[in-house]
Parts: C-alpha cells; sequence; structure tokens
C-alpha cells in the first residue's frame, strides 16, 4: 500500500502548510462582523459631463479617498463598484453622518473679481438671495411636518420648485456681477478651519495657496484693493462671502497666498469644508444610494451566534456519519475536519473578506462536503451486498460515483457563477466561500478519504463487516 | 421492487400541484394587497432602518422601557408618521422609514437622544437603500436566477439529453416556485420580508436541488446502458430505490447545520436558513416524485424508444 502511504504523507504537509497559513494569517472581517458603515455612492451625470466614463470615475475615486482620508479612519477603503459606484468602508464608524456630508458638495471653489460698477447692484440680489434661501428653510421644515398631508405636500412642493428656479435665477443674476477667474480650489495647498476669535462659536475656513494660486491671488487683490468693489468666493457656483480689500494692498495685493472665507459657519460646517477643499473638487455630484452601518458589539454577537451554530452543525454531521456509516463514516468525519480546515486556510490565501452570509456559505458547505462521501458509501454498500470484495467494492464505490459527483458539483458551481457575476457585495462573498468550499470537497471527498479508507482496509484487524455495512454477516 | 414511484405518480403530482396552487393564490392575494407577490424588503423597494439601544441597557441602569408613544410622537413631529415601529427588549427600538437623508436621519436620531437619553454606538444599526438602487438589486438578483437556468440546462443538455435537462428545469421551478410560495404565505401571515439573502437562498437551492436530480438521472443512465430492453418505468423505479437511502442522508446532513443555524443563527440569517430548509426538502421531494416520474411518464409516451443516452 506503498501508494497510499505516499498519499497521506502528502495530505500531512498539506494539512501542516494549512495549519501555518490559519496562524499566520488574520481572518478578514466584513464590517457587518467587526462594526463599521459601509457606503455606496452613485456618481450622478450632469450638462457638463453627460456620461460617466472610466476616467471620471477613476478621478472621482481619487478625490473621495482624499476626503475620506481627511476624516481620519483607520483602514478606510474607497472601492469602484460597477460603471458609475464607489464603495466606502469606514471600519469602526457607529454613524457615517459626517462621511455623508463631506461627500455630498462637489467643493468648486472659486475666486473672482466683481466687475466695475455693480456694488448697489449686488447688495441688492445678495438681499435677494438671503430672502429666498430664509423662505426655503421654511418650505423645506413645513415639508417635513406634513408629510402625512399629501394635499399640503403638494402645494409645498410645487412653492419649493418654483423658490429653487428663483434661487437658480438669482445665482445667475449675482454671478454676472463678478468677472471670470482662474484662481480655483484647484491652487490650494492647505485648508483648515479656525475660530474668528479663541472661544467663537463662528468660524472661518483658512485657505493657503501654492505659488501659483498665490501669485493669482495676489494680483487679484491688488487689482480691486480700496476700490470698494470685492472679491467674490464661490463654492459650487454659490456666493459665499464677498469681502473687499483695503486700500493698504494696492502696492503689491495680499502676498503671502493666504486667504480666509467667512460665510457664518459653525466649528462642523468649517470643519467639513476644509475637508472638501483639501481633498479637490469633484467633477460631479455624488448620491449616497446605500448605507449599512453595524455597531461593533451587534457583529461580535452574529459572530458569536454564527460559530455556535456552525459548531453545533458539524458536530451533528460529524455523529450522524459514525452512526449510519460507522468506519468509512469516521473516516469520512476526518475528511471533514480536513475539508474544515483546508477550507479555512483557501479564505485567508485568497483574502476572502468573511462576512455574516460567507459564514453561512462555509456552514452549507460544511453539509454539502458529506455528500460526495454519501455517495460513495452508499455505492460501497450496495455492491458489498452484491456480494463483492471489499476492496472491490470500495474501489467501484469510488469508481461509479465519479460522475454523478462532478455533474453535481458542475452546476452548483454554474449557480455560483450566476451569483458572482451579477451579484454585489455580500452577495459575492457568498458566492466565493461556496465555490471554494466545492473545489475543496472535491479534494477531501475523493483523494483524502479514498487514500484513508484504502489506507485502513489494508489492516486486517480492521476489515470487520460490521464496520462497513450492518447486517453484513461476512466479508470476501 | 416493492416500491414504485411511478405507480402513485398522480399522488405526487396533485401533492405538488396543490402546494404551488396554493403558493400562488398567497401571490395573488399579496400582489393585490401588498403590489407584489412576495413581501419586499428595503433591499428591493428602498427605505431607512434604525435600530438603537439605550447605553443604560449595558449596565443595567435604565430606569423604565422605551415608551413607544414617546417615539411615534417624535416620529410625527418629524413627518414620518406611518413608519412602522417596535420595541426591542424594552431598551431598545426599530424603526424602518422612507429612505432618509443624512440630514434628516441625524435630526431624528437627535430628537430620539433628548427625550429617552443616550443610546450605545456598539449596538447601533442604520441600514439605508436609496430606491432607485433597490430596484436595481432586485433586477440583477433575478437576472442571475435566470442564467443559472440556462445554464443548468445547457450543461444537463450535454452530459444526457434535452429531455432530462427540461425536466430537470421543471423540477428546478417547482422548488422556486413551492419557497416563493411559502414566503408569500408567510409574507401575509407574518410580515416576513424577503431581502437579497432569500435571492441568494433561492440560487442555492437551485443549485442543490439539481443534484439529486442528477445523482437520480445518473442512475437511470447507468440502467439503462446495461439493459437497454428494459422498461423506462422499472429503470426508473430501481434508480430512485436504489439513491433514496443517499438522498435522504444528504439531504439530512445538509439540514442539520441549517437548523442549527435556524435556531441559533441570530435574526439576519434566520429566514435565509429557512428559506434554504424549505428548498432543500422540496429539492429533493420534486428530484425523487417529480422529475424522475415526469422522464418516465415522457419516454414512455414516445412511440419509438430513444437510443440510450450516451455517457
Amino acid at each position: 500500500m506503498g501508494k497510499y502511504r505516499g498519499w497521506l504523507i502528502a495530505i500531512l504537509v498539506l494539512l501542516m502548510a494549512a495549519t501555518w497559513v490559519i496562524v499566520r494569517t488574520p481572518a478578514r472581517l466584513g464590517l457587518d462582523l467587526r462594526g463599521g458603515a459601509q457606503l455606496t455612492l452613485q456618481v450622478q451625470t450632469t450638462d457638463k459631463v453627460p456620461q460617466i466614463t472610466p476616467q471620471v470615475l477613476s478621478a472621482v475615486q481619487s478625490v473621495v479617498q482624499k476626503r475620506i482620508d481627511g476624516l481620519g479612519v483607520a483602514e478606510a477603503v474607497v472601492q469602484t463598484a460597477g460603471d458609475d459606484k464607489l464603495l466606502v468602508q469606514l471600519p469602526g464608524v457607529t454613524d457615517p453622518e459626517q462621511a455623508e456630508r463631506i461627500l455630498k458638495g462637489t467643493a468648486q471653489l472659486l475666486f473672482a473679481p466683481q466687475k466695475p460698477g455693480t456694488e448697489a447692484q449686488l447688495q441688492v440680489e445678495r438681499q435677494i438671495q438671503a430672502q429666498l434661501l430664509l423662505e426655503q428653510t421654511q418650505l423645506l421644515l413645513e415639508q417635513s411636518q406634513n408629510a402625512n398631508n399629501p394635499e399640503a405636500l403638494a402645494d409645498i412642493e410645487a412653492k419649493l420648485a418654483k423658490n429653487r428656479e428663483s434661487l437658480a435665477a438669482s445665482q445667475q443674476a449675482i454671478a454676472n456681477l463678478f468677472a471670470p477667474s482662474e484662481l480655483t480650489g484647484a491652487m490650494l495647498q492647505e485648508a483648515f478651519a479656525s475660530p474668528v476669535a479663541p472661544g467663537s462659536p463662528n468660524w472661518n475656513v483658512i485657505v493657503r495657496f501654492d505659488p501659483q494660486g498665490a501669485e493669482l491671488f495676489a494680483r487679484l487683490t491688488k487689482e480691486i484693493a480700496g476700490t470698494g468693489r470685492s472679491i467674490g468666493i464661490f463654492l459650487d457656483d454659490r456666493l459665499i462671502s464677498a469681502p473687499t480689500v483695503s486700500a493698504q494692498y494696492a502696492e503689491t495685493g495680499i502676498i503671502g497666498g493666504n486667504a480666509e472665507i467667512s460665510g457664518g459657519f459653525t466649528a462642523q460646517t468649517a470643519n467639513d469644508l476644509a475637508i472638501q477643499l483639501q481633498g479637490g473638487a469633484l467633477p460631479v455630484p455624488l448620491e449616497v444610494v446605500e448605507n449599512r452601518t453595524v455597531g461593533a458589539s451587534l457583529g461580535q454577537d452574529s459572530i458569536r451566534d454564527s460559530l455556535y451554530a456552525g459548531v453545533a452543525g458539524l458536530v451533528l454531521v460529524l455523529v450522524f456519519m459514525v452512526a449510519y456509516y460507522r468506519l468509512p463514516g469516521l473516516i469520512a468525519d476526518i475528511a471533514l475536519v480536513l475539508y474544515a480546515i483546508f477550507t479555512y486556510a483557501a479564505f485567508l490565501l485568497f483574502g476572502v473578506t468573511l462576512t455574516l452570509p460567507g459564514i453561512a456559505g462555509f456552514i452549507l458547505s460544511i453539509g454539502m462536503a458529506v455528500d460526495a462521501n454519501v455517495l460513495i458509501f452508499e455505492r460501497t454498500r450496495e455492491e458489498l451486498r452484491l456480494g463483492k470484495t471489499l476492496y472491490r467494492s470500495v474501489e467501484s464505490g469510488f469508481d461509479r460515483a465519479f460522475a454523478s459527483i462532478l455533474d453535481s458539483n458542475v452546476t452548483t458551481l454554474i449557480a455560483c457563477g450566476a451569483l458572482f457575476a451579477l451579484g454585489t457585495g455580500f452577495v459575492r462573498g457568498f458566492a466565493v466561500t461556496l465555490a471554494i468550499g466545492i473545489g475543496v470537497s472535491m479534494f477531501t471527498a475523493l483523494t483524502c478519504s479514498r487514500s484513508f479508507l484504502f489506507y485502513a482496509i489494508s489492516i486486517p484487524s480492521l476489515r470487520k463487516p460490521t464496520w462497513f455495512c450492518p447486517k453484513l454477516e461476512t466479508l470476501k | 421492487m416493492s416500491f414504485s414511484v411511478n405507480r402513485q405518480r398522480s399522488l405526487w403530482w396533485g401533492i405538488s400541484l396543490v402546494v404551488i396552487l396554493s403558493g400562488l393564490m398567497a401571490m395573488a392575494i399579496s400582489s393585490v394587497s401588498l403590489g407584489s407577490p412576495l413581501r419586499l424588503g428595503l433591499d428591493f423597494i428602498g427605505g431607512t432602518r434604525l435600530q438603537f439601544e439605550l447605553a443604560c441597557s449595558t449596565t443595567n441602569t435604565c430606569k423604565q422601557p422605551i415608551d413607544i408613544d414617546v417615539v411615534r410622537r417624535i416620529l410625527n413631529q418629524e413627518g414620518l408618521g406611518n413608519s412602522s415601529l417596535q420595541v426591542i427588549d424594552q431598551y431598545g427600538i426599530g424603526i424602518r422609514t422612507i429612505p432618509l437623508g443624512v440630514e434628516q436621519r441625524t435630526r431624528l436620531s437627535s430628537a430620539l437622544t433628548q427625550e429617552l437619553g443616550a443610546f450605545n454606538p456598539a449596538q447601533t444599526q442604520i441600514e439605508t437603500v436609496g430606491p432607485t438602487l433597490g430596484g436595481q438589486i432586485l433586477r440583477s438578483g433575478l437576472l442571475a436566477l435566470l442564467v443559472a437556468f440556462i445554464g443548468i440546462t445547457i450543461y444537463l443538455t450535454l452530459r444526457f439529453q434535452f429531455d432530462y435537462a427540461f425536466f430537470a428545469l421543471v423540477a428546478l421551478f417547482h422548488d422556486v416556485l413551492v419557497t416563493a410560495g411559502i414566503f408569500a404565505i408567510l409574507g401575509l401571515t407574518l410580515g416576513v420580508e424577503i431581502d437579497s439573502l432569500f435571492i441568494v437562498a433561492l440560487l442555492t437551492i437551485i443549485g442543490f436541488s439539481v443534484n439529486d436530480t442528477v445523482v437520480i438521472y445518473d442512475r437511470v443512465r447507468e440502467t439503462l446502458k446495461l439493459n437497454p430492453a428494459l422498461n423506462i418505468k422499472e429503470v426508473v423505479d430501481q434508480a430512485v430505490v436504489q439513491t433514496l437511502g443517499r438522498s435522504i442522508n444528504t439531504t439530512l446532513t445538509t439540514l442539520l447545520p441549517l437548523v442549527t443555524i435556524f435556531i441559533f443563527g441570530g435574526d439576519t440569517l434566520r429566514f435565509f436558513a429557512l428559506a434554504l430548509i424549505i428548498g432543500f426538502v422540496t429539492g429533493a421531494y420534486s428530484s425523487i416524485f417529480v422529475a424522475s416520474t415526469l422522464l418516465a411518464w415522457w419516454r414512455d409516451r414516445q412511440p419509438t424508444p430513444t437510443p440510450s443516452p450516451v455517457t
């Protein structure tokens, strides 16, 4: 039986390698297990960018990455998903509200000089805009209060639409009062929030330009210093502040490349804007279309429950196999334990992220892995009852069951393939764990249990008929 | 041969028809009253689900359980009056609303904190799915099912013959219909919703159920090759009996871990496990009693016996 000894040694080596992998590699747990927030962002098209090309998506990804980095969340991940979506993972975050806020605005910053002779007009237009904004806040409040009243709601929504139109018109009117400019948020080196005065509830955002931006800024401030005209600071095409520059800068302009943006910010809004500016402008707006956030201890509870369930299920299967199939059942059990170890090691090697459905897939595959052995042993019993020798019966059990085992595994793999190709997120995780499980089970159920069983029947004292098939008197 | 699956085939087909028809009726009722054959969850129609637990619950210092009327009042103030609401273990709440933006959600949670006390962030759960994304998830799930059906039919046609593949497919539809029908009934009676995991469960069910069918078909093919003269009904009867032990034992070993998940596995996985349990039991039934008897019936009706399939 030297042939099987060779296999046994190979399996032993593999077992040691798998154990080494399991000991050395930490498991990659999904956010549903270790706690954290996962956001799916959908990139929106605009008039300027009517189609989301891979270039646009990767530009958006890099801006999102920078903004997320600004949050200081450890191990945050930004990935693309599909043609127009990004996946943001924030481990340990229990409420991703700040992340959601800073991802919303596109943060196009523009510094533009006011056109001469428009001072009075600007004041009027800004007053109109302030009035409209106040009206909008009022309407939004009414909207949320009347959510159960369809009639009132329709009325409010009509008003809101009108308000939005007026706001857009007012925004355009204001923009027309300013000359075109090249000084944008792209020329920023740094942006941070700072209180207007120590301890004040009002905050400003301080920006520092890069050398090119600093030069432009100096030229811009020199041009309007002492004229009474202002520099318009636009965020996403909306004027947020319009400071004037005093006459003392008329000679050189403001040099050093620092500017202060004041716009009635609180500490939070100033901080959000600083992060947005620091990360650069988004070429297109984003929408958070999915948010799945799980608290850390909820995740731990699910791991614990699932592990209990898994271990209990495994033990029941092991007991059943020995009770029903005797010695071959015991051998199948050893193969099954090997299956669990190899599969887990394969998850770690392939870098599979373990999610709750993934663990369910793993537990499920334990039950399914037994199927191949059940097929083989049922066949072996049949052959024994027909009066064949033990060796022949075991051999034809393996040979004849092979076609069925292959067919059934291929069909399950087809279902896995469909899940993987068309599913998203955790659905894919489930498909991968199930597919790896099927691959490993082909190996353990065929090679491992075959070697063990042939090795076992080569030992005369193990060749007892009742150990293979109950009610069988003699073994040939 | 004492047991003949073909002799009582009208009984087996009758049982299947009754179960499927009652499921279809539940789906029809549900379509009228809920607007969809099954009660669709957050994943498919969009919405926000929030789950909070009071921080004092961890330290056992809560003075009083959460008053559902207070929560209801806050929801009304926020204009979310027709949300569903439930108190979990006295000190936790679960809220299900229309999709909420970040401002609205933050306002709601701070209003709740003000009235009820601080929540434990480690026990918080937030889920929001936008309505358009929900539609996409549903469509891609149904598409995955279709692709799997086609893929399995092609594979079985290559390995066996087209009529084998066709009746295997009938058995798979049977399993999907029974599982979906029972969930339609559960949706009407207990308010059970289906989510992405349900689609995953259906795909796993068809992958697994086709195994049983394939094993029986393998036996039919093998027996036909050995005795080409045998009547197809007898061949099928033999194949079913010979593989019965395997079918029962495999289903049993797969059900054992599922039952443990159903009992211990926590809320997320409970109905996933239930769908699989229903589907696997139905899958074993349809392979033994439906796919095989349909094949025998069909081949028996052919005027000239078709040549035995190639291996």
